[in-house]
Order: structure tokens, then C-alpha cells, then sequence
């Protein structure tokens, strides 16, 4: 079909009468502006402010990883205390892997998986807008803990009753990102509740408590999205690799954060109302904890990663002028990976004592992860193999993470042999280990999905010398700041300590890490910078600058709110390729007719619910500080979801029907293919 | 909107409501939920099976705390609710309204009784010594029926807005009968997580002279 059609004026929603919801509030009709923004329900909206939130959380967490470098880079050094180093580590950790790498997943997620599939919308606009600003706000109640732990250091606090009665005084969370009981629990007997740690703990706890709502909500709409809205055509086994590894990441979702949830209920519990589940005191076992977060954090390592692989998956065959090689394999192997990711997690705890039958078991268990892993890359290595390869900067990122994350995935192997893990154990090793599968796997994968994605998400091409440059600051850096931490582990370096000694030894690698880490920085920085100006000023492109091969190439750039003007009709794996250069594998679908499109409406009440997390989520910490009344503040909040749900569950779904430009005189194609 | 209507209405690939598919993965999620507090109270009782030490000091045992009848009595109410929620959705898929009106009243009221039922032994059992935070087994009992309560008040919440909400007459139809469903799924749901706690939680204690847990004294000395 051709694209000029698209070109045609469009509809405006401005020039329908407003809608009325039931209760006769009147909805928000804006396309532009604020409040667009705010109440939008699109996808491809809601993926882009995504992916913002998500890059100034990269920039936040890496600016707490240049902290921790700059501390560690000479002996004995006093760049910040060792309490603030332990916040530093916790809310790194935690920043990038919630704040930073999973909205960067769930961004792609948004934009193009129902492009993908061929779809208008995902299965609920309004829940998806929902997911997002319950996202936003809880990034929002785990970050302001830096505002009251630098209003503390600043005195602030100190003319305040409550302030005079707390023990602890961190502010931000210190415990890790895992959170280990009884470090983050209590003490004592007979719900005494003493705890070890201030109320940073309080807004680790709520603040991810409210984050995976978001994850959850989210994860809900997207398997209903991919499982009941594709395309005519599109079976399973023709998804693309992408939209399949999202709806591998979101069972997994939801499958493995209940657990986290009810472990965060449970230490809320001890930590608020004197229960016992992790106080040793009172014959709490401080070991339930740590299972039941690995039973989350181990799927959740998976969660981060196979989004990536995903993206891979569709940038390598793109830039090998080549199908994908194993599609049917590539996607068992992520299923595998997901399944196998829930039988793993004791392998956090070789050293907890579990016995010589569950370690063993673990251990198989882990070796045979690395089964379908390497299935993976084989797979890749036979998509290049023989391809016309064109070293784009999306490809050359693509190739960086197989060299990285087979880095990160040789040592992930010895970590699963227990005698070798309780070894490393606390070491730097292990730091080095979960960086290159986590930045030289995630992150690149990542950025490799940013330079593919935008032509399409913003009709603009990034500079490609500085995208050349940036990437190998990234690849250089990050191995130079990450490649000697091997070292510095088996030399003996403890994790999570704030300083060392002179004469470990340790010196001139830790200054090396240091200079690799700002080299790093300094190239995440510079993508960014390169990303954003793109997104503005950037030089238009065309529709399809890579000969892509699924459907969202096929479509106008930026895409259309309506995405396509007549529900595709596919009749082959990567059919748009295919129509390109073979036989015809697209037809569409008549079915917009006179009326045009069916599109939903814009809502306030998604915001308004999330509100009421932020309310929820300020009032628990400051309850613990011993603020007065602020359990108000907390009732308030569950008071405003319930509003806002129910509002929401009111007004209805609405909408209103857009006339695309085939359906407002264009003619449009309306033959069908056979499939 | 008449278009809205005909919009939800659309074919979806596998031809399951987009509603009914997310409560079931929804429900799939939930599975993990109260399975992570069920084995968090099966593991205390297996490490501690003696109990607890009321406010006097004296060692208590389960069987003496637990009224039986009573507990027996209101699964079997959160069971007949169950029944009636079936009948209400069969009603509303043959557009019979006040019969669907009926029978959730009937489920929002033995849904209540179910939850008074639950206060009470709340309370009876705080009065008998056992406190969310004197013990373990307090805390993991009150956390994970307390939940279950928790989910139960929300089910009625839910069912008494809809309810109210078929008098102004826009629950009908197709999306009308599927709303229902879905509230369906849910409470059903919420009755068979129960008939898991009421087996795991409460029956097993009666197996054998001393429960499934055996007697004796604590694995950990206090």
C-alpha cells in the first residue's frame, strides 16, 4: 500500500463535542500539551514517557555508581561516610534495576508491541496509563528518601519532636537492594519492633511495594494485549522475536512478583506492628527472607535480561540482510529461560547452609540455564554468519552485548558450582559477574533498541558519528571499569565495602575501575544528549531507514495514533520483508469503512489512582518516622485509589472514531491475501 | 457510545473476552500470592508445631484455640456464596435482573457473615493470648487469614457497587453479563483460596492426637 496516503488531514478530536462520562465530567480531549500528556492512553505516548523517565533514572543511578567509583578509586579515601556509601550502593541497585532498566523494557514494550502484532492499542489504554504514573510516582516516594536524608544532614529536622525520637537516622535506604533480613527487620520480643535501620527501609519497602503494582498492572495488559489482539494471521509462531520475549518477561512478571510482594507485606509487618516473621528474637528465620526474595529476584534477573535479548533478536537479523536463524528455537529458549529462571533462586544462598541436596540441585539446575542461553547465541552467531553485515550503530551495539553478556555468562557458570560460589561469595567477582550481564548485556541490548527504534518513534536518524563514538566509550569503559573487578574478587576485595586498605594490593585496579567508570558515564551521557537532540532536532528520515522487517517499519514515522489505518493482514514470519522483496505477505483488512478508526478516549482517573500511591506511599514512611498524623496521609491516599478506581470504572471506556486518511477519501486498498 | 459497545465487542484472536483473560492472569498472579503466605505459615508450623505462650506465660496449643464449628460453619457460608454468585451470573446472561439482583444481595450478605464470623474469631483468639506480635504462629495467621479477609471485603465492595450500579440500568447486555462474570471468577476464586486455607491452616491441626504437626516441645528454645 502506499505510504502518501497517510499524508491526507486527519480528524481532529478538537472538533467533536466534548465527551460527557457518565457522571457529566467532561473528558480530556487535548492532542498537544499538558494535559495530553497527563491523560493520554496511547501507547506510543505512554512508551515515550517511558523511556524519559527511565533515562533520567539511568542518569540519577549512574551519577550513585560515579559516587561509589570516585569513593573507591584510593585507599582509605573519605569522599563520602561509610553510611552514605551503603545508601549510595542501595538506591544504585535498586535505581537502575527498577527505576532504570525495567521502564526502559516496559518503554519498548508500549511503543511496539502492538505495532508488532498489528494491533491499534493495547487490550486497556486507561490501565496501561495507569501502570505508568503508578510507576512514576513510585520512583518518585523512593527517591524523595534523599530529600529527607539531605534535609537531616542540613538540620532541618532538628527543632522536631519526632526527630529527637528516632534511633536511626538514614533517611535513604542502606541495605541493599535485596534488603536482608534482620537488617531491614526488627528486634526483640513481644512486638517491641526495635529496629536496625531508620526509615529509609520504610520507603525502600512501600516504594517498591508501589512499583510492582505498576509491573504487575502492566504486565496483566500486555499478555492480553499479545495473547487476544493480533492481527489476522499473525500466529504465535509468527510473532516477532521481541513480542515474544516481552510476553515471556511479562508471565514472568507475574508469576514472580507476588512473592516480593507478600516478603514486603510480611517485613512491613514486622517492621510497623511488631510481627515476628523475620525477628530472630522471637523465632523469626531471617533465611525465609532471603528465599522469598530470590524466588522474585531470580525470575527478575531474567525479567531485565530477555527484553534485551529480544531486541537483539530483531536488530541482528535486520543488519545481517538475513531471516533470524532458529526463530522456533531462539523463542523455546526464552520460554525455557523463563521457566528454568524459577528454579534457580537457592543459588543466591550456597552459603546459607541448605544442605548437600538442595545445593546440588540448584547447581544442576543452574548449569542447565546456561543451556538455553547458549542455544541463544549460537543462534545470533547463525544470523550474522554469511549475512551482508552493515555496522550501524544499532548493530554495533547488538554485537557488543553477545561479546559482554557471554562474558557475564561464562562467570554466572563458575558461580554456579557451590564449593567455587562460596568463594567469590561477597567478593568483587560477583560484582563484575552481574555488571556484564547486567550493563554489558542490559544496557547495551537497551541502547541497541534506543538507536534502532528511534527513526521510528520520532521520524528522526541520531547523528551516527556521535552514536559511534558513544558506543565505544560505553564498550571500552565499561570493560575497563568492570573487566579488573575479576581481579580485585579473587584478590579478596569484599563487596559493600565502604573504603580499604593500602597494601591489599587493590590499589591500581580500583583507580583503573574508577577511570573505566567515568569513561562509561561519560558515554551513557553522551548517547542521551545524542538521543534527545534526535528527538527534537534530529534529520528526518525515512519510514523505513533499515529495511526493517516487521510491521512497525511499514507503517509512517512518527506512527500515526491510529497506527494503521486498516488492520494489517499477515501471511508470513517477518512479513513486512517479505512484501518488500518477495511475493505479497500483507493485505489489509476493510474494516475502518466509512465510520474510520475506533479510538479510545483520554482519561484523568488513571492519574488520579496513582495519586493516591503517592499519598499512600509518603504517609507509611513518615507514620514510621513518628510524624503526627501522617497515618491521615496514608488514609487519604487508599481513600483517593478507591475514588479514582471507581470514577474509572464509571466513566467507561469511551471513545470516539477518527477518520484515517483511507477512510476519508483515499482510496484504500482493500484486497486480502490467503493465510 | 453505541460505538464503544460495537468496539469491545470486536473479535479478539482467541475469541476469550480481554476482561475475562486478565482477571484469569490476574488470578494466576494471585495463586503466587497466597501461596507465598500459605507456605510462610506451613514452614513456622512445622518448625514450631507446640504454639504459643499466652500473656500468662502458660504453652497453648492450636486445637484448644481453634472453635472448629464455627470456622466450619462459615466456609460453609463463604461456600453457599459461591453457589448464589453462579446463580447471579447465570441470571445476568439470560437478562434476568432482579433475579441477578436477588442473589447478590444473597452473596453480599453471607460474603458479610463470612467476614463477621472472622472478626469475631479475631477477637476471641486475641482475648485467648494470641497476638500478632507474641509469636510467630500470631503473626503468620492473622497476616494470611487477615489477607484472605481482606480480599473477601473487597469482593463485597465490589458486589455492592454493582449492585447499585444495575439500577441505573446501564448493566445489561453482553459487557453487562461479562462484568458479572469477571466479579464471578473473583469471588470463586476467593472461596477456593479458602477452602485451601481452611484445609492447610485448620483441618490438618485435627489429624491424629497431637496434628500433623506433632506435639512437643519448641524446636528453638526461647
Amino acid at each position: 500500500m502506499s505510504h502518501d496516503s497517510h499524508h491526507a488531514p486527519v480528524a481532529c478530536k478538537t472538533e467533536l463535542a466534548p465527551e460527557r462520562s457518565d457522571l457529566g465530567l467532561i473528558r480530556p480531549d487535548r492532542s498537544t500539551g499538558l494535559i495530553d500528556w497527563l491523560t493520554t492512553v496511547d501507547h506510543k505516548k505512554i512508551g515515550i514517557l517511558y523511556g524519559a523517565f527511565a533515562m533520567f533514572y539511568f542518569l540519577v543511578g549512574g551519577v550513585e555508581a560515579l559516587a561509589i567509583r570516585t569513593q573507591l578509586a584510593r585507599p582509605d579515601n573519605d569522599f563520602v561516610t561509610a553510611r552514605m556509601y551503603n545508601q549510595l550502593f542501595t538506591m544504585h541497585g535498586t535505581t537502575m534495576i527498577f527505576l532504570g532498566v525495567m521502564p526502559l523494557s516496559a518503554a519498548f514494550f508500549n511503543f511496539l508491541v502492538p505495532l508488532q502484532i498489528g494491533a491499534r492499542d493495547v487490550a486497556f489504554p486507561r490501565l496501561n496509563a495507569f501502570s505508568l504514573w503508578t510507576f512514576v510516582f513510585g520512583a518518585f516516594v523512593l527517591n524523595a528518601s534523599w530529600f529527607f536524608e539531605f534535609a537531616h544532614l542540613a538540620g532541618w529536622f532538628n527543632s522536631f519532636e519526632w526527630h529527637k525520637a528516632l534511633v536511626y537516622t538514614d533517611f535513604a535506604p542502606a541495605n541493599g537492594w535485596f534488603s536482608y533480613a534482620p537488617l531491614s527487620g526488627t528486634f526483640g520480643q513481644n512486638g517491641q519492633a526495635l529496629r536496625f535501620t531508620g526509615v529509609g527501609t520504610d520507603f525502600w519497602i512501600i516504594g517498591i511495594q508501589v512499583l510492582g503494582i505498576a509491573s504487575l498492572a502492566a504486565s496483566f495488559n500486555f499478555i492480553c494485549t499479545i495473547i487476544n489482539m493480533r492481527a489476522k494471521g499473525m500466529t504465535m509462531m509468527r510473532l516477532p522475536v521481541f513480542t515474544w520475549m516481552t510476553l515471556v518477561t511479562a508471565v514472568l512478571i507475574i508469576l514472580a512478583f507476588p512473592a516480593i510482594t507478600v516478603a514486603l507485606i510480611e517485613l512491613m509487618f514486622d517492621r510497623a506492628f511488631g510481627a515476628n516473621f523475620f525477628n530472630p528474637s522471637s523465632g523469626g528465620q531471617p533465611v525465609l527472607w532471603q528465599h522469598l526474595f530470590w524466588i522474585f529476584g531470580h525470575p527478575e534477573v531474567y525479567i531485565l535480561v530477555l527484553p534485551a535479548m529480544g531486541i537483539v533478536s530483531e536488530v541482528l537479523p535486520t543488519f545481517s540482510g538475513k531471516s533470524l536463524f532458529g526463530y522456533p528455537i531462539i523463542v523455546f529458549s526464552g520460554a525455557v529461560i523463563g521457566f528454568l529462571g524459577f528454579a534457580v533462586w537457592s543459588h543466591h544462598m550456597f552459603t546459607t547452609g541448605l544442605g548437600p541436596v538442595p545445593t546440588a540441585a540448584f547447581s544442576l539446575l543452574t548449569m542447565a540455564i546456561a543451556v538455553p542461553t547458549g542455544v541463544k547465541i549460537f543462534n545470533w552467531l547463525g544470523t550474522i554468519w554469511g549475512g551482508r553485515v552493515r555496522f550501524t550503530p544499532p548493530m554495533v551495539l547488538a554485537l557488543g552485548f553477545i561479546w559482554m553478556f557471554m562474558c557475564g555468562g561464562f562467570s554466572g557458570v563458575m558461580h554456579s558450582s557451590a564449593p567455587a560460589d562460596s568463594q567469590q561469595q561477597d567478593s568483587y567477582f560477583v560484582i563484575a559477574h552481574f555488571h556484564y550481564v547486567l550493563l554489558g548485556g542490559v544496557l547495551l541490548g537497551l541502547m541497541a533498541g534506543l538507536y534502532f527504534w528511534f527513526p521510528k518513534i520520532f521520524g528522526r536518524m541520531p547523528n551516527a558519528p556521535i552514536a559511534y563514538i558513544a558506543s565505544g566509550m560505553v564498550i571500552l569503559g565499561f570493560n575497563l571499569a568492570f573487566g579488573p573487578m575479576h581481579y580485585l574478587g579473587l584478590a579478596g576485595m569484599p563487596r559493600r565495602t565502604h573504603t580499604y586498605h593500602a597494601g591489599n594490593g587493590w590499589e591500581t585496579w580500583n583507580f583503573v575501575a574508577t577511570i573505566g567508570a567515568y569513561i562509561l558515564g561519560l558515554g551513557v551521557f553522551l548517547a542521551f544528549v545524542n538521543l534527545v537532540w534526535t528527538a527534537f532536532r534530529g534529520k528526518k528520515c525515512s519510514n523505513d531507514p533499515w529495511d526493517g522487517r516487521t510491521l512497525e517499519w511499514s507503517l509512517p514515522s512518527p506512527v500515526p495514533e491510529y497506527n494503521f489505518a486498516q488492520a494489517p493482514i499477515v501471511a508470513a514470519r517477518d512479513a513486512y520483508f517479505e512484501d518488500k522483496h518477495g511475493g505479497k505477505r500483507i493485505g489489509t483488512e476493510n474494516d475502518g469503512g466509512e465510520a474510520g478508526v475506533h479510538m479510545p478516549s483520554q482519561s484523568w482517573m488513571p492519574l488520579l489512582a496513582s495519586a493516591g500511591f503517592l499519598f499512600a506511599g509518603f504517609g507509611m514512611p513518615m507514620m514510621a518516622m513518628g510524624i503526627p498524623h501522617a497515618g491521615w496521609i496514608v488514609i487519604s491516599g487508599l481513600g483517593v485509589l478507591f475514588i479514582g478506581i471507581w470514577l474509572w470504572a464509571l466513566e467507561g471506556p469511551g471513545g470516539y472514531m477518527l477518520k484515517t486518511p483511507a477512510a476519508s477519501g483515499t482510496p484504500a486498498p482493500t484486497e486480502t491475501v490467503a493465510h | 457510545m453505541s460505538d464503544t459497545a460495537a468496539a469491545h465487542e470486536a473479535p479478539t484472536s482467541t475469541g476469550i473476552d480481554h476482561k475475562k483473560l486478565i482477571m484469569w492472569l490476574f488470578l494466576a498472579s494471585d495463586c503466587m500470592f497466597f501461596g507465598t503466605l500459605i507456605s510462610t505459615h506451613l514452614l513456622y508450623r512445622k518448625l514450631y508445631p507446640a504454639g504459643f505462650t499466652d500473656a500468662e506465660g502458660h504453652q497453648r496449643f492450636i486445637q484448644n484455640l481453634f472453635n472448629i464449628e464455627l470456622t466450619s460453619f462459615s466456609t460453609f457460608i463463604l461456600l453457599m456464596s459461591s453457589f448464589l454468585m453462579a446463580l447471579a451470573v447465570s441470571a445476568m446472561h439470560k437478562g434476568q435482573i432482579k433475579s441477578f439482583r436477588r442473589n447478590v444481595l444473597g452473596v453480599i450478605f453471607f460474603g458479610l457473615i463470612f467476614l463477621g464470623c472472622q472478626v469475631f474469631e479475631f477477637t476471641h483468639f486475641y482475648h485467648q493470648g494470641l497476638t500478632i506480635q507474641n509469636s510467630v504462629l500470631g503473626s503468620t495467621f492473622y497476616v494470611l487469614t487477615g489477607t484472605h479477609g481482606t480480599h473477601v471485603a473487597i469482593g463485597v465492595l465490589w458486589l455492592i457497587l454493582m449492585y447499585f450500579y444495575s439500577f441505573t440500568g446501564k448493566l445489561g447486555g453482553h459487557m453487562g453479563a461479562l462484568d458479572v462474570e469477571v466479579a464471578g471468577l473473583y469471588w470463586h476464586f476467593v472461596d477456593i483460596v479458602w477452602i485451601i486455607i481452611f484445609t492447610a491452616v485448620y483441618l490438618v491441626e485435627y489429624l491424629g492426637p497431637n496434628g500433623i504437626w506433632g506435639s512437643g516441645l519448641p524446636a528453638v528454645a526461647k
